[in-house]
């Protein structure tokens, strides 16, 4: 194990390391404790929406930058971490080498967060997480609009470099012996993701340099003074953060091509359809970006192209849900914390896909554009399939991690919670949409329906945040005290733990720095 | 050239089976192609029926609502079976089961 | 039906993922074909449709008809009448939203963007901004005034 809390080694040994478990971890601690972080900003938010009128955020603006930093630092330093981190600890051994291609900037692509991290919350913007302009070029105020451009800019370039380690990784270091077909479903998963990665952040990082020089004044492409257009942006971003999604997901399934199979006792269904799925999900991803835009003014026919691009991604998704289902048909399966969290996130992953379906049909934004029904259907995505398939890996890697066992009654006690809250916040939020309220308001009007459905939300919310209260202090608590687990088969399955890729890091018994 | 010939053999040389795909599959999305143009058929004849005066004019309140109730109840009872089936794998192959027998893998512990 | 001989990658038949596949394509192409067609329907713009241009600012509405009444903050319209919105802004994004009668079209500044409808009902009812504008975008209305003939 990597956390060794009774004997701890020295703390600058971790952090001047380069060895993959030792970025692993500080990965692991970094975007956990911003999840932790931003979720606490989604509580201020939901007690302030519990009713109509002034709860406990005194001012508009005050609201409007908490809700820009809990998105951008639940995407950016929570969801992007949290991938790269088990990435980290796990690409290297299942591909049977030794380290990442490129220790060195694997560790500085690490140490870029905590920077770009401080700049986001030391400056508190308030334009949303999409920056869009107008607003964010002659409106919004600085120094923190300039300062979430710099820390994006460090985060952008952290994950392209990132991404192209473990593109490496895969591609060149792995073992000559293992043929790319024969690869584990999660390593394809960080393949693919980091494909994505590096094709798509880059015009980003160039529609931010352009958000920057227009803020300056020294540039006019996306503000109409200047004979720009802000809907150039709008592509620009979307262009990248539509296949962002995908970056997201894409390892929160891995993470059940793990899950689902061990704990069924049988091999995954179909690997072959897996590894078709996530290239399939790769491409098409790239071909549905506009449908974010429809409320813009489009003309019928772009309207439909990026509709048919949208559709033309379900079935990818359909097919991972096929594959983990036929998994568990005919198994026998222990119900342990993890693939509960895995079972509960593929059953929220499906609602998250048809609202989607919904979504992209072009006159139903008529109805649902930029109101609670998009707030609801992407929480289904991050918190529903992502969260939870993210914290089902936490579970499952924490022996790995600290070489003891979580306490598994408040792992249950936390999917429960968890699952009943996140029902109840984002299932109402798609009515609340359909009743016409919009997002990112600081106040509504006393329309009997909106208040009584969101006292209904933050009730669910306050029941997800003493469930993550509890994952913390389980956390905590066991990996200091917890019982030490036996390494080769923590959960009681009966198979090895990590088969076939069992690997000596530097902290198991008898290894020591290569 | 005979048109309709060619038009014939292509349509064939489409839905014959092949070794790698069985025609249920061809014939299913075949059957989607068909619904949807079903779909259009009848409402371009709509369209084109829905008048410029006042009192004609189209209610897109009725339209649009319209479309997202069609498409809920696709939504949902694909989600009722999805559901369903998920609730039947979890409880049918849990360990607890009394009908739960251990799976071919078990026995070399590898899988 | 037989088993596919191709199905060495997972060593067993695959038939139900390929008929599963083919329903949720046909599903697909359903929704993809009804939503064409209700988008078509709804973008036909009755010719005789009366102008009204909308201006978003921060943090109001203003209205001009085509007899050039203008109004701020509230909007009256005829029962029944045909209309034409051309939507745009002075400063940032901002979105033209008639919840109750399903009117949403972003004001972008620098375009003009067009979406026409046709009250059945008369009341009143909200108007609301529906893309993120600042301090006050959450309290920017205006209220449609839908008014029966002749008043």
């Amino acid at each position: 194990m990597v956390l060794e809390l009774h004997k701890p080694r020295p703390i600058w040994q971790i952090m001047f390391s380069t060895h993959h478990t030792d970025v692993g971890l500080l990965y692991l601690i970094t975007s956990l404790a911003f999840m932790f972080m931003g979720g606490a900003l989604a509580l201020i938010l939901r007690l302030e929406l519990f009713a109509p009128g002034t709860q406990v955020i005194a001012d508009s603006m005050t609201y409007n930058r908490i809700f820009t930093v809990h998105g951008t630092t639940l995407i950016f330093l929570f969801i992007l971490p949290s991938a790269s981190a088990f990435g980290n600890y796990l690409v290297p051994i299942m591909v049977r080498y030794k380290d990442m291609a490129y220790p060195k900037l694997n560790a500085i692509a690490f140490w870029m967060i905590p920077p770009a991290g401080a700049l986001i919350w030391l400056g508190f913007a308030d334009f949303t997480w999409y920056a869009y302009p107008t607003y964010s070029v002659i409106s919004a105020p600085g120094p923190a609009a300039d300062m979430w451009i710099f820390g994006l800019k460090i985060l952008g370039v952290s994950s392209i470099l990132g991404s192209i380690n473990f593109i490496v990784t895969i591609m060149k270091c792995k073992h000559p012996d293992l043929p790319l077909s024969k690869m584990p479903l999660l390593a394809w998963a960080y393949l693919t993701s980091s494909l994505i990665t590096v094709v798509a952040v880059p015009t980003f990082a160039a529609a931010l340099l352009m958000l920057l020089t227009d803020r300056l004044g020294a540039s006019g492409f996306f503000n109409p003074a200047m004979g720009g257009d802000p809907i150039a942006y709008q592509h620009l971003f979307w262009f990248t953060f539509h296949p962002e999604v995908y970056i997201l997901v894409i390892p929160a399934i891995g993470f059940m091509y793990e899950i689902f199979p061990r704990f069924s006792r049988k091999p995954i269904f179909s690997h072959g359809s897996g590894v078709t799925a996530f290239i399939l999900l790769a491409l098409v991803g790239f071909a549905s970006w506009a449908h974010h835009m429809y409320a813009t003014g489009m003309s019928f026919t772009e309207k439909t192209v990026f509709m048919v691009g949208t559709l033309a991604a379900v079935p990818a998704s359909a097919m991972h849900t096929f594959n983990f289902l036929a998994t568990m048909w005919g198994g026998r399966i222990k119900f342990a914390t993890p693939i509960m969290w895995a079972v509960g996130g593929i059953a929220l992953f499906f609602s998250a896909g048809a609202g989607g379906v919904v979504n992209s049909a072009m006159p139903l934004d008529f109805i649902t554009h930029d109101s609670y029904w998009v707030v609801g259907h992407f929480h289904l995505f991050v918190m529903g399939t992502i969260l939870f398939g993210t914290v089902a890996f936490v579970y499952y890697m924490f022996p790995y991690v600290t070489g003891r066992m979580y306490n598994e009654m408040w792992g249950k006690v936390h999917f429960i919670l968890s699952f009943v809250g996140t029902v109840m916040v984002f299932f109402t939020q798609h009515i609340l949409g359909l009743f016409g309220m919009p997002r990112r308001i600081y106040d509504y009007p006393p329309i009997p329906e909106w208040v009584q459905m969101n006292i209904i939300i933050s009730i669910g919310a306050f029941i997800i945040g003493i469930s993550m209260a509890i994952f913390l202090a389980n956390l905590i608590y066991s990996s200091a005290k917890g019982k030490p687990a036996d390494m080769d088969d923590p959960f009681g399955l009966g198979g090895k733990y990590y088969f076939p890729y069992q690997a000596k890091t530097p902290h198991t018994e008898g290894g020591g720095y290569h | 050239m005979n048109h309709s010939r060619r038009i014939f053999q292509t349509l064939k040389y489409i839905f014959q089976p092949t070794q790698k795909q069985p025609i249920i599959m061809k014939a299913i999305i075949g059957l989607g192609v068909i619904l949807g143009l079903l779909v259009i058929l009848p409402s371009v004849q709509y369209v084109l029926a829905a008048g410029d005066e006042p009192g004609e004019y189209l209610d897109r309140r009725v339209e649009i609502w319209g479309l997202f109730y069609r498409l809920m109840i696709v939504a949902f009872t694909i989600g009722t079976v999805v559901s369903g089936t998920i609730v039947w794998l979890v409880l049918r192959f849990r360990e607890s089961n009394p009908k739960a027998k251990p799976t071919e893998y078990e026995d070399s512990g590898t899988w | 039906m037989r088993t596919r001989e191709r199905g060495k990658m997972s060593g067993h038949s695959t038939w139900p993922e390929w008929v599963y596949i083919g329903v949720v394509v046909a599903l697909l192409c359903y929704v993809g074909a009804e939503a064409w067609n209700i988008e078509r329907i709804i973008e036909h713009v009755p010719a005789d449709a009366e102008i009204i241009k909308v201006t978003g600012q921060q943090w109001l509405w203003t209205f001009e008809h085509e007899d050039g009444t203008k109004e701020i903050g509230e909007l009256h319209v005829e029962k029944g009448k045909a209309y034409k919105f051309e939507i745009t802004s002075t400063d940032v994004i901002h979105s033209f939203n008639i919840h109750d009668y399903v009117v949403l079209l972003d004001a972008v500044p620098g375009r003009v963007n067009t979406v026409w409808f046709s009250p059945t009902d008369a009341g009143e009812f909200p108007i609301q901004c529906r893309e993120y504008c600042g301090l006050i975008h959450y309290n920017m209305r205006a209220t449609l005034i839908v008014e029966d003939k002749g008043a």
